[in-house]
This record gives structure tokens, sequence and C-alpha cells, in this order.
């Protein structure tokens, strides 16, 4: 009876689900650990590509590694410097989102977040003189960038240097969801470090549920504000706990404002943002972070193109209206909730 | 204590051999409370599939910190090692597991497959 | 260490080896994780008995350690564990038991053998529930160490105080 069970189980097997196959790394890249799990007929293969790809994309943008091409722009004096096809898309893309935040997300702040010691965790509160020195030199809408038939240049004014800290993880995820796609995949999760990239649904066809971690309980991963439903998008928290240190009782976060130097306190705890584009939900999560609630809320009406969650730190929670389906708060939950409509 | 008897010996162990068996006979004929498979991998677990749910089967190979992988598939009410590349291949021999509250283990990938009554996968990931 | 006792050891540890090696290609008539008939036991029940546990430690590690060499995975830990539990236990056994008995050292190693080896399984997989695989384990696990320390009881008499 049990063995006829079987038998008859293994044959629906093998006339239904034997297409599909799953596979899944683990990854250290980009200082974080990266889980791929991809879905196809050809996963391993998929999964080996994304790998390759997030690894090469590593080395081209990492600030840290001499060999990177961030690195060799940091270190010109001035002069232009050929870049790859990567670099030269990231640049425009964070050049734009400059734009498009009025400066809330700027990625010439390298030496500020250095003045804080974030690059090496040798923490410190720069002083005001420091930081306003510092300060005359950020300033994103002074690179350019020169794209031509084959290939492109980028020149930084001395002083200036690039970061794609806020950015590198959201555009990997993004490129990596491109490649995948163009080679069939249907269904695939990429989790790298706190960002999110689906393709497609899960293999059963159901959205895939994404949590959102709750800001006042970082270390708890099962601690979450809600759930999202996500089909074939990125979604990306930026969050004042993810990465600070504390002296004299006052906690100093990663999320520098461009306009003061300083850790961005803007009454936001977290922000995560919901796009077709992972680079947009890594640069507008930071953007929004500085902006606060309401320039934050303004800034979605006007400009749309994304779904946004923040979190106050006071325990309110507004969600815009596109999520309101897709949001399912956490059964127990201290926080209000409210729908930003357009 | 001193020496025993052969006889002390026999009577002992032979007590413990048919007490085990008695007790591996009742394990083996309880079911789980659940249909949710869960898989761990060194010690973490890396999936949760509700097999009750489930409308097709799929695969997913998991690769250990020594390099081991099993190809671990998930059907309509079962799930089972299809293939594994590790040196006793205990894990795919198992066979299908449904309902038992045994799990499937791979010793040399550190691999196990239990069946639950824990909520099937609610969350596939976590944006922090 | 004489070069007598090292040859004698390594000899008994080659032995063993070679048990361990050949037993691996034997396949099991049923899938059970950790269950193996442990004939190399044969080599760690009769050097307990002719040699003593010193020389007992020497040789059981160091089949363990090559031995992890050959079976692949990361099965180090699970041996390990289960051989040094096995071992105690025989240590302490020994001095109550008469050379007629040498099949009880085989059967209790084997019943201590899958007590450490599950634990260390349980700790590592984190998989509290590998314990029901215990009894089983346990059901053949005696009689198949009764043997092996009967092999070893009969080598014994036959060998009688000559030591290899």
């Amino acid at each position: 009876m049990k063995r006829a069970l079987f038998g008859g189980l293994a044959l629906a097997l093998l006339l239904t689900g034997c297409g599909t196959q799953s596979s899944e790394a683990q990854i250290f890249a980009m200082n974080t650990f990266m889980t791929l799990t991809v879905h196809s007929p050809h996963a391993r293969e998929d999964v080996k590509a994304a790998t390759a790809l997030i690894n090469q994309l590593d080395r081209e943008l990492s600030v840290t590694r001499p060999e990177s091409e961030v690195w060799a722009l940091n270190h010109a004096d001035g002069n232009p410097v050929e870049v790859s096809s990567d670099t030269a898309a990231l640049l425009k893309a964070a050049l734009e989102l400059g734009e498009k935040t009025s400066g809330a997300l700027d990625v010439t702040l390298y030496p500020v977040v250095k003045a804080w010691g974030f690059t090496t965790d040798e923490h410190q509160v720069p002083g005001e003189e420091t930081l306003s020195a510092l300060l005359e030199g950020v300033d994103y809408s002074a690179v350019s960038l020169i794209e031509g038939e084959d290939g492109a240049a980028v020149t930084l004014p001395q002083g200036i240097e690039l970061d794609f800290g806020a950015l590198a993880k959201g555009y990997a995820g993004e490129v990596c969801a491109d490649l995948l796609r163009d080679s069939g995949v249907t269904s695939a999760l990429l989790r790298l470090g706190g960002n999110i990239q689906t393709i497609g649904a899960r293999p059963d066809g159901k959205p895939w549920m994404i949590g959102v971690q709750d800001p006042s309980r970082p270390d708890d991963p099962d601690a979450v504000l809600g759930s999202l439903a996500i089909v074939d998008q990125a979604a990306v928290t930026s969050g004042g706990y993810q990465r600070y240190f504390e002296q004299g009782g006052v906690r100093y976060w990663h999320i520098i404002d461009p306009s003061t130097g300083s850790p961005a306190r803007s009454g936001l705890s977290s922000v995560t943002i919901v796009a077709d584009s992972g680079t947009l939900c890594d640069g507008l999560s930071t953007a929004l972070f500085v902006m606060g609630r309401e320039k934050a809320l303004d800034f979605w009406r006007q400009e749309g193109g994304f779904e946004a969650v923040l979190v106050e730190d006071s325990g309110e929670v507004w969600i815009t209206a596109g999520l309101s389906e897709a949001f399912t708060p956490a059964g127990e939950s201290t926080y209000t909730l409210h729908i930003a409509e357009a | 204590m001193k020496q025993r008897s052969n006889r002390f010996w026999l009577w002992l162990l032979g007590a413990l051999m048919v007490l085990s068996g008695a007790i591996a006979f009742w394990v083996f004929t309880r079911t789980a409370a659940g249909t949710t498979a869960v898989v761990t991998l060194d010690g973490r677990e890396v999936c949760r599939v509700d097999l009750a749910t489930l409308t097709e089967g799929y695969t997913v190979s998991y690769t250990g910190e020594g390099g081991i992988t099993n190809v671990v598939e998930f059907a309509p009410g079962g799930v089972r090692v299809r293939e594994a590349d590790c040196p006793d291949q205990v894990c795919v021999r198992q066979g299908w597991i449904k309902t038992g509250v045994a799990p499937i283990v791979c010793l040399p990938n550190r691999l196990t497959i239990k069946i639950t009554d824990g909520q099937p996968g609610q969350l596939d990931g976590l944006v922090r | 260490m004489t070069t007598k006792r090292l040859t004698t050891c390594a000899l008994l540890t080659a032995i063993a080896l070679t048990i361990f090696v050949a037993e691996a290609q034997i396949p099991l008539p049923f899938p059970m994780p950790g269950m193996k008939l442990g004939l190399a036991n044969v080599v760690t029940v009769y050097a307990m008995f002719a040699l003593g546990p010193k020389d007992t430690f020497l040789i059981l590690l160091s089949r363990i350690l090559l031995g992890s060499l050959f079976a692949g995975g990361s099965t180090l830990f699970y041996s390990l564990a289960g051989g040094l539990c096995c071992y105690l236990s025989m240590v302490l056994l020994r001095r109550f038991l008469s050379p007629k008995q040498l099949w009880v050292c085989g059967a209790v190693g084997a019943i201590f053998h899958n007590l450490g080896q599950m634990g260390a399984a349980i700790l590592i997989a984190r998989t509290p529930q590998l314990i029901y695989y215990l009894p089983v384990l346990l059901a053949l696990g005696i009689p198949a160490g009764g043997f092996t320390g009967l092999a070893a009881q009969l080598l014994k008499e036959r060998l009688g105080d000559r030591v290899p």
C-alpha cells in the first residue's frame, strides 16, 4: 500500500515538477552576508552567474579595495578616469537621485563619513570646524561624468571622494535580477544583507512575503513591524539602528545628513522603500530618512515611482497608498498605522 | 562492584536491547503533529515549506560548509533528499518522509529535514 | 615509548583503519544515520585488554583522525564524541570483566559510542528530534557490539599473552 502510494507520488512528480530546480548560495560580499535563491530549470548555473556578477561589482565599486574603480577615482588627484559601464551607470543614477532629492542623497559624502569613523569602526564625534571644512568638499554636482561611444570617463575635483555605500547593494540586486530574468528565471529571491530583491513570485505562484524589521527591536529577526507582499520588485530599509555608536549618552548613526554633516535626526527611525529598481530603493531609503516624514511624503506625492513605509520615533507608521494592500501589520504591535494618500 | 557472571550481562544487555527495540517500534509508528517540512543546515533553519498546500513539486540544493550538496525535493505531501554527494548516501536512502517524527539526516553535511506543526513559511525574507 | 610498543600500536592502528575503510564499503541493510557495524572496535576491545588504556587511546585516536580523512564530510566530531564516550566506558568497565567477558565490553562500548555520537549530532545539527533514532541504534548496536567484542575475545584467546 505504502509502496504504491510512494510510487504514485514519484510518478506524479516526474510528470509535474521535474522541470524546475532550485539552488541557493550563501556568499559574503560588499561587507555583508547574501543568500541567493533561484528556482529555474538551470538554477545552479544561474546562481553561479549571479554570484560572479556580485563579486565583480564588489571589486569595482568598493571604496576600500585599492584595486576598485572607486578607489582609482578617489585617488586620481582631479584627473579624469575611465570607468566600466557598471560604475558609469551607477554614478549616473546616483547623480540623478542627488538632483531629485535636492542633495538628500549625496555620493560625495565619503570624507564626512570617514571623519565619523564609520569606515574603520574607530568611531569619534568630529568637531564643528572639521565638519564644516569637510562639507565644503561635499557636492555631488561637482562630479563630471562624460559618456562617449566607447566608454565613460569620470572627473572628481580634488578633495572630492565618492562612495557608493548607500547604493551598491541595491544596484547589485537590480543588475543580478536583470541577468537572471534574461536567462529565463521567473522566480528568485536575493537577500543582500538587509536588502531584498525579488524576481517574479514564489515557486508556488504566491507573492514573496517580506518582513519589515521593527526598528525598536533591531537584534530580534522575529520582531517585525509587518510584512510586505512583493512580486518582481525590490525592498530596502534604512534605519538608525543599523550601524551606530554611542558617546556621552548620545547615539550617532551612519546615515549622515549632507546639509549638516551629522547623523540625520529627522524623527524617523526607519524608512523602507519598495520599487522596481533596487538602486532607487537603496538611494531613496537613505534620502527619505534624511528628509523626515513630511518632506518624504511630499517627495513621494511629487515624484512617485516607488512606495514607502516610514516609521517615526514616536511610534507612528506611515504607509504610502500603493502599499495599503501589500502591507500586513504584525499581530501584536505598539505602532499606530496611517495610510498616506496621494 | 565485583565481577558478574556471563548470565548477568546477557540478561542485562538483552533486556536493554528488547526495551530499545520496543521504544524504537513505538517511535516509528508515531505521526508528526503537522505538515510543515523544516530544513536545517549546519544547525541553522534554511527552509520551511507547508507540504499540505504545495500543488507542485520542486527541488532545492543545499551546500554545507564542508562542500557537500544535498538536493532536497519537496512534493505535495512528502519531502526527500533526491540526490547527494555525501559518502554514505544514508539521507538519499531514507527516501520520502511524510508524517513520521524521525527526521531525515545527512550527518556528513549536517543537514536535517523534519516534519513539524510550525507555522509554514510566513516570511521569505526580512528587510532591515 | 619502546620501538616494540610503537610498532604494535602502529600495526593495530593500521588493522583498525583497514577494517574501518573496508566496512564503509558494505552497504547498510536499511538507512539509519550513524548506524554501522563498528567492526574496527574489535581492535579497540582487544587493545584495551591486551595492551591497556594508554595504548588503546593512542590507537583509537589515530584511527578516528585518519579514518575521518577517508570518510569525507564533516564526520570527525561525531566520531570523536562517539569514540571518546566508548573509550571511557571501556576504561571504567574493564576491571569488572573477566577474560571471558570481552563481548560485554564490545556491547557496552557500542551503547556509549551511540550515546556520544547522538549527543554530538544533536548539538551540531541543533535538531533534538534526532533522538528518535537512538532506540533503533541501541537495539541494533548492542548485538553488533557484542559480536565485535566476542571477536576480540576469541582473538585474545588465540593469541594468549603474546602481543603481536
